[in-house]
C-alpha cells in the first residue's frame, strides 16, 4: 500500500511538472485589439497605467525629440508656404516585435528551442527555449530588444527579457535601462482565439513598484497572410509637399 | 486479516484505477507537450540557424530567352541598384543568400524563415494550405505566396506571386523575377542534419528558356549561436551614396533627386 501510494505520489507530481509545461498553441498571426476604446495609439496609450518612478528616475526622463522636419512642426502654415508631409525615411530594422506593439499584425511560430516572432517588415524577435541563461553583461551589447529566454508555465509562454539600451518604454512613461527585466506572459483564451500578453517591467533603480500592463489580440483567420510593409525612401510621392491653398471666404 | 482483506482489495481497486487515471492524464499531457530535451536528428524538421559559406553556392548560367537582351538586363542591374541604394526590402531571390545566419523554424502549420537583414521581410512557407491565395485576394510582395508539404524527405515549396517593380530581382545565374515567375524549391537535410540543402528551380517562359536549377548548401549553426540584430540600412547616409552611386554629390542632393 505505502509503496502503491509512493508510486503514484512520483507519477503525480511527474504529471504536474508535465502538465506545467503544457505548450499553448501560439502559432500564426496576431492583431492588437483596441479593447479599451482608445480611439488611437496615442488614445491607446494613455489609458495604460502610468509608470510609478524613482525620483531619479523621473528626473532622467527626456525632454520630446526635437522634429526631424517641418512635417512635424505643429504649426499653422501661411497659404502659399510650403511645408513636407514626410521626410520619406522608412526607418531602420531594430529585429523587435514584442514590447512596443503597434496596429500591425505579428507572427508566432513555436519550435522546442525557441519561439520567433515576426512582423511585417525586416524583423525577428527570438525567444530561447533551450535553458540557456541571459548572457553575462560582459558579453552582451545592449539592444533596443534585449536578450530574451522563454519557458512555458501554466499554459503560458513567460518571457524574460533583459539587456536592454537605456531609453523609454512604449507605454505608460516607461523607463529601461541594460539591468532592467521584461517578463511577458502570453495566455491564451479557452477557444485560442484571443491573446492577452501581460508585460511586466522590473527595476529597483526606475520603478518604485512593477510597471503592469496588457494587451489583447486577436488571432488571424486560417488563409491570412502577411501583408508587406513595403516603403521606399526613393520614391518622391514619399516627400510629398503640401502648398496651403487660398481659403476661399 | 478476513475482515481487512476486502478493504485491501478495494484499495488496491482503487489504487490501481487512480493510478491508470493519472497515467492516463499524464500520457494525455505528455502528448501535447514538446519534448523537454534535444531530439536526436529529424529528417523533417529543418529549425536551426543556417550559415551559408562561400563554398556553399553552385549556381550554373542561366539559358535565358531571347526576348532577355543586354538592354533588359541592363535596365533590371539599375532598378536593383536603386533598390540597393534606398535601402528598399530587397526579397528573394535575395534574402537566401544573405551573408548571416538564416533562422529557419518549423511550427505546425507554418515555417518561418527570418533572416538577419534589415532589408528583407521574413518568409512563410504555409504547411496548412495545398493552394495558392487567390490572385483576387494576394498583394503581390518580394517574398511571394510560399505553400510547402513533404515529399519523403524533401520539403518542397512552391512560390508565386512575386512583386516584379520590388526589391532586387536579380536570380542567381542570370536572369530575373517578374509577376510570372515561380519559385520550386527543395528543402532537404543532409550528412545527419548538419546541413541543410535548397534546390531552387525559377521558371518563367519569358525569361528562361528552361527551368534555371542552381543549390545552396547551408551549415547549421551550433546550438548556442545568439542572432545578432541586423546592420542598418541608411538611406540618407551620404558616404554611401556616395559609395553605392560613384557620385561626387552629396546624400542631401540626393535625398531632393
Amino acid at each position: 500500500m505505502i509503496a502503491l501510494l509512493k508510486t503514484a505520489a512520483v507519477v503525480f507530481i511527474g504529471f504536474s511538472a508535465v502538465q506545467a509545461q503544457q505548450v499553448p498553441d501560439l502559432e500564426g498571426g496576431w492583431t492588437r485589439l483596441d479593447t479599451a476604446g482608445g480611439g488611437s495609439y496615442g488614445g491607446v496609450d494613455a489609458l495604460f497605467p502610468r509608470a510609478v518612478l524613482t525620483p531619479e528616475a523621473a528626473a532622467r526622463i527626456p525632454p520630446p525629440a526635437a522634429p526631424r522636419l517641418s512635417f512635424a512642426e505643429n504649426r499653422v502654415h501661411q497659404v502659399g508656404e510650403p511645408y513636407i508631409v514626410t521626410d520619406g525615411g522608412c526607418g531602420g530594422a531594430t529585429g523587435f516585435g514584442g514590447v512596443d506593439v503597434n496596429s500591425a499584425a505579428f507572427f508566432i511560430v513555436q519550435t522546442k528551442d525557441e519561439v520567433l516572432i515576426t512582423r511585417e517588415n525586416p524583423s525577428g524577435r527570438h525567444i530561447y527555449m533551450d535553458g540557456r541563461k541571459h548572457p553575462d553583461s560582459s558579453r552582451w551589447a545592449p539592444t533596443n530588444g534585449g536578450h530574451s529566454v522563454g519557458r512555458y508555465e501554466n499554459s503560458e509562454l513567460v518571457v524574460d527579457t533583459t539587456g536592454f539600451t537605456n531609453g523609454r518604454v512604449a507605454f505608460g512613461n516607461g523607463l529601461r535601462s541594460p539591468e532592467s527585466h521584461l517578463t511577458e506572459r502570453y495566455k491564451l483564451s479557452p477557444d485560442g482565439n484571443r491573446l492577452t500578453v501581460t508585460y511586466t517591467w522590473s527595476d529597483p533603480k526606475i520603478y518604485q513598484k512593477p510597471h503592469v500592463y496588457d494587451i489583447s489580440f486577436e488571432r488571424h483567420p486560417k488563409g491570412s497572410y502577411p501583408i508587406e510593409n513595403w516603403c521606399d525612401s526613393g520614391d518622391p510621392k514619399q516627400r510629398q509637399s503640401i502648398v496651403p491653398p487660398e481659403q476661399v471666404p | 486479516m478476513t475482515e481487512k482483506r476486502p478493504t485491501n482489495q478495494l484499495t488496491g481497486r482503487g489504487g490501481s484505477i487512480c493510478l491508470a487515471l493519472v497515467l492516463t492524464g499524464f500520457a494525455y499531457a505528455q502528448e501535447r507537450t514538446m519534448p523537454a530535451s534535444p531530439s536526436a536528428f529529424d529528417p523533417h524538421d529543418i529549425s536551426g540557424f543556417w550559415e551559408l559559406y562561400f563554398d556553399g553556392q553552385r549556381v550554373p548560367r542561366a539559358q535565358l530567352t531571347d526576348a532577355v537582351t543586354k538592354a533588359v538586363l541592363d535596365a533590371q542591374a539599375a532598378k536593383d541598384a536603386k533598390a540597393v541604394r534606398w535601402c528598399n526590402i530587397l526579397g528573394m531571390p535575395f534574402l537566401m543568400g544573405v551573408n548571416r545566419p538564416l533562422d529557419i523554424r518549423q511550427g505546425k502549420r507554418e515555417i518561418v524563415i527570418a533572416p538577419e537583414s534589415a532589408v528583407a521581410t521574413p518568409r512563410h512557407l504555409y504547411l496548412d494550405r495545398s493552394a495558392h491565395i487567390n490572385a483576387d485576394v494576394w498583394d503581390p510582395n518580394t517574398v511571394g505566396d510560399s505553400i510547402a508539404h513533404w515529399e519523403g524527405d524533401t520539403l518542397v515549396v512552391d512560390t508565386i506571386g512575386f512583386e516584379p517593380e520590388h526589391g532586387m530581382t536579380a536570380i542567381p545565374g542570370g536572369g530575373f523575377r517578374t509577376a510570372d515567375s515561380r519559385l520550386v524549391e527543395r528543402f532537404r537535410l543532409l550528412k545527419n542534419g548538419s546541413l541543410l540543402s535548397v534546390m531552387f528551380t525559377w521558371i518563367d517562359p519569358k525569361v528562361f528558356r528552361t527551368p534555371h536549377t542552381y543549390e545552396f548548401r547551408y551549415t547549421r549553426a551550433p546550438r548556442d549561436y545568439e542572432a545578432r540584430l541586423p546592420v542598418t540600412c541608411d538611406p540618407f547616409d551620404e558616404e554611401r551614396t556616395r559609395f553605392l552611386t560613384g557620385s561626387p554629390q552629396s546624400g542631401n542632393s540626393a535625398r531632393l533627386r
